[in-house]
């Protein structure tokens, strides 16, 4: 029981550890440098969103306007870069943004006691509309060249991309594992009552992770737009299930309260190294999808099921 | 069923039967008949593993090992449907209705009037009416369920479990959560529930209950069985000699030293006007003041007022006016951290849903309101919180050093000292207890005591409501009755009295309906 226990929590570890083994010995192509390189520089942008969403998460929330704000922030930011010809300043633009947009949903959801899904649904609506009327409905383009340099350069052999989604990623680790802010981010989302009765100010950490989760979502697009030298104006939600299924494969729990960024980390590296295998197998990417979906609903079927037994 | 089986024959018969939860043995070799048509109740402290039998029965747990029969046939339920098919319900702590709904639409739940498709309400009101007439319950049927009190929907549950035409009822801790008239009210009940031919599997902590209602004893220990007797056999204190295997110390610690009551109060509340406490006149608020090493005990039935007292104290709700002093210090606006940084510390009524953090390690649920005194710079250092856990563990007899293990793993009465616990750090001076000793074992019982007690002897302002008088008189320097939100009588040791306090909180109501 004990051992099945661990099995359990641990899941993840041992199933992506066992994914990247088959992988590496069954498929050629995969373990090697510039393959895995590839996949840690695609995976950054949905980390940096992932890793501070799992704070949001875990203290109760439910942020979907992660994918509203990953659309439009580059757009503010490349407004400002054109009108400005700084990429510094574009960058703060972008972050900034995403920060208004998670500082207003926290706000909602704390004061007016409104659901978080629902807020964040509605602001994401309002989001995508602002980003029509930012673009005046145009694909937008940095005026410099060292727009791109944001998530291009090459810092020892990774791209800046990859190397500022393993600062978020630390930085949202250590903010959860080891600061009193992060023991009562777990407080809020466990039992809010029981934690506000403890002394934790619950709704100052509801507006704090929501705040933090539309920062990072706005860097995360600013980053995106950088990679690809563009922003485009849109409603496209996909951003934001490709994160949630991140942070629920890795085992943080949707109802609050239990989770972890490393949880979050593996779960995205899962879900790459899944769809990179695919991909080298030159497997349909309609199927693609299917087998994904497949695969998020057995792992929430196992963690409910490794819950239940608990008794 | 043919031929209905004669009263007395057993009903339930459970047969070296274990359940293992983790490195827990819950039920060790059970083996246990149940007599059908008598009340069988169940004792033992908490973790003795009379709710895991109870839960057996039920088909809400499947055993790992032995066997269950239900009227001389094995059965194996692996899942309370299939127990509800062999005629058996259980009516659990936390009550499982819909609050939204009404009474009628909850009692026949699953067991609807239809015609074609649809639910004939004129049909389900008759059925409702021909039930409530039969078991003698009578609740409104058109009431929403959400908006009943704790023993009505009790009632609600018994009212289905007969609609489904339930042979053995399992009552899981029925009266832990009534008030003492309630309690008389329900032993009719269970009592006519006999009467008709229903077996009552009754969980309690309620030794005195125990012996009045229960046709059959059988006592608990460490997942054992220690035996099965008639309660004209036993008494109160031979039940408790049997659940902790030793005999039992007297049941209070000696009061503390009277405190010296002419310095400042370290707590003083002057014109305390609670939030939609009903009947409250609007004019005048509440007054008290509570020295440093004073016990006060607040009594008064459920619904007087007590616990919206004590969260309007603590900045748990907001006060609609008055004042709260610490010390010399103010507190004001509805902020508990504020009322901790002063000194202020509260033990909630309902651990569950106002204490702890389920599924948080022990470490995190005691260290959380002082994590500012073991952060630098906001990061945790996990050595001092250590420390700090590890001290407070100590002085409040937390069994078994695991700080790592998940809240939800430790019985009842370690759980509640867990709440002590994260209050017995230094520097608190004011603690406040709601229920402190609700739904804990015996054993735990008197270890909630002395850490009241040697509180008090330590310098603390000590303020605790109670439901049970006896602790009450047994713990408190002083006594305030209330009633309609005030506060109606005080009573200072050692004129203590259970049924003075009794007398004044109900009022003008008869002493007698109280047990």
């Amino acid at each position: 029981m004990h051992r099945l226990n661990v099995l359990a929590r641990f899941g993840i570890v041992w199933v992506t550890l066992a994914l990247f083994v088959v992988l590496a010995v069954t498929t050629d192509g995969f373990l090697t440098a510039p393959n895995l390189r590839n996949v840690l520089d695609q995976q950054a942008t949905l980390l940096i969103a992932a890793s501070v969403a799992t704070l949001a998460m875990i203290a109760g929330g439910f942020d979907v306007s992660i994918a509203a704000i990953a659309v439009v922030a580059p757009l503010v930011a490349l407004r400002v870069e054109n009108a400005t010809g700084s990429v510094l300043l574009a960058l703060v633009a972008g972050c900034a943004f995403g920060l208004a947009v998670g500082l207003a949903n926290g706000s909602i959801v704390a004061f007016a006691r409104i659901n978080s899904f629902i807020t964040t649904l509605a602001m994401s609506f309002i989001v995508f509309g602002l980003g029509y009327i930012v673009s005046e409905r145009s694909i937008l383009r940095p005026v410099s060249e060292n727009f791109r340099d944001i998530a291009r350069t090459r810092v020892l052999s990774l791209t800046t991309a990859t190397w500022i989604s393993l600062a978020v990623v630390v930085v949202a680790w250590v903010a959860l594992a080891g600061t009193r802010f992060g023991r009562h981010v777990y407080a809020t989302g466990g039992n809010a009552e029981a934690a506000r009765l403890a002394g934790v100010r619950t709704r100052r950490i509801v507006v704090a992770v929501f705040a933090l989760s539309g920062l990072a979502a706005g860097l995360a697009g600013v980053v995106a737009a950088s990679r690809t030298i563009s922003a485009t104006p849109s409603d496209d939600f996909s951003f934001v299930f490709g994160v949630i299924a991140a942070i629920v494969v890795g085992g943080t729990s949707i109802a609050g309260g239990t989770g972890a960024v490393w949880r979050t980390l593996l779960g995205a590296f899962f879900i790459a190294f899944m769809v990179n295998g695919f991909n080298l197998h030159q497997v349909d990417p309609i199927w693609q999808r299917v087998i994904q979906g497949v695969v998020i609903l057995v792992a929430v079927a196992a963690d409910a099921w490794s819950r239940s037994r608990r008794a | 069923m043919i031929a209905e089986p004669a009263r007395g024959s057993v009903h339930v018969e459970l047969t070296s039967v274990s359940k293992r939860f983790g490195s827990t043995q819950a039920a060790d070799g059970v083996s246990l008949a149940v007599r059908r048509g008598t009340i069988h109740a169940l004792v033992g402290e908490n973790g003795a593993g009379k709710s895991t039998v109870g839960k057996i029965v039920a088909g809400l747990y499947a055993s790992d090992s032995g066997s269950v029969a239900v009227n001389g046939r094995a059965v194996r339920f692996r899942s309370p449907w299939h127990a509800l098919d062999a005629g058996i319900t259980s009516i659990a702590q936390e009550l499982a209705l819909v609050p939204d709904r009404t009474v009628v639409d909850n009692v026949f739940l699953g067991v609807e009037s239809v015609r074609w498709g649809c639910v004939r309400p004129r049909e389900s009101h008759r059925r409702f009416r021909a039930l409530a007439d039969r078991t003698g319950i009578h609740v409104d049927p058109a009431a929403r369920v959400g908006d009943l009190s704790v023993a009505d929907q009790q009632r609600v549950e018994i009212l289905r479990a007969v609609a489904r035409r339930t042979e053995l009822v399992v009552m899981d801790e029925p009266s832990a959560r009534l008030s003492v008239s309630e309690r008389s009210q329900l032993h009719r009940l269970v009592r006519s529930l006999r009467d008709q031919g229903i077996t009552v599997l009754f969980i309690s902590h309620f030794l005195d209950e125990v012996l009045a209602l229960a046709d059959e004893v059988t006592i608990m220990r460490d997942g054992r069985v220690v035996r099965t007797t008639a309660p004209a056999a036993e008494t109160a204190d031979s039940l408790v000699e049997a659940m902790i295997g030793r005999e039992l110390d007297a049941t209070f610690p000696p009061k503390p030293a009277s405190p010296d009551c002419t310095a400042t109060p370290a707590l003083s509340v002057r014109g305390l006007r609670c939030a939609g406490s009903a009947g409250a006149d609007p004019s005048t608020g509440l007054d008290l003041d509570v020295a440093a090493g004073e016990i006060v005990g607040i009594a008064g039935l459920v619904g007087s007022g007590r616990t919206e007292f004590l969260r309007a104290v603590y900045g748990a709700d907001p006060a609609e006016g008055g004042e709260v002093m610490v010390g010399s210090q103010p507190l004001r606006g509805a902020r508990p951290d504020q009322a901790i940084r002063v000194g202020v510390g509260l033990i909630p009524e309902s651990r569950k849903d106002h204490g702890l953090l389920m599924e948080r390690s022990v470490r995190e649920n005691v260290s959380l309101p002082h994590l500012g005194r073991v952060a630098r710079a906001g990061i945790v250092s996990r050595s001092a919180e250590r420390r700090l856990v590890r001290a407070a563990n100590t002085d409040a007899g937390v069994r078994d050093g695991g700080m790592e293990t998940p809240m939800r793993l430790l019985s009842g009465g370690n759980q509640q000292k867990c709440l002590f616990a994260r209050w017995l750090v230094p520097g608190l001076r004011v603690l406040i207890a709601d229920e402190p000793t609700r739904g804990v074992d015996v054993g735990s019982k008197r270890a909630i005591y002395d850490l009241i007690a040697s509180a008090a002897s330590e310098g603390l302002a000590v303020l605790v409501v109670s439901s049970e008088l006896e602790e009450l008189v047994g713990l408190c320097h002083r006594i305030l009755v209330m009633r309609d939100a005030r506060f109606v009588a005080e009573f200072t040791h050692p004129d203590l009295d259970e049924t003075e306090l009794l007398r004044h909180a109900f009022g003008e109501a008869p002493v007698s309906e109280a047990m």
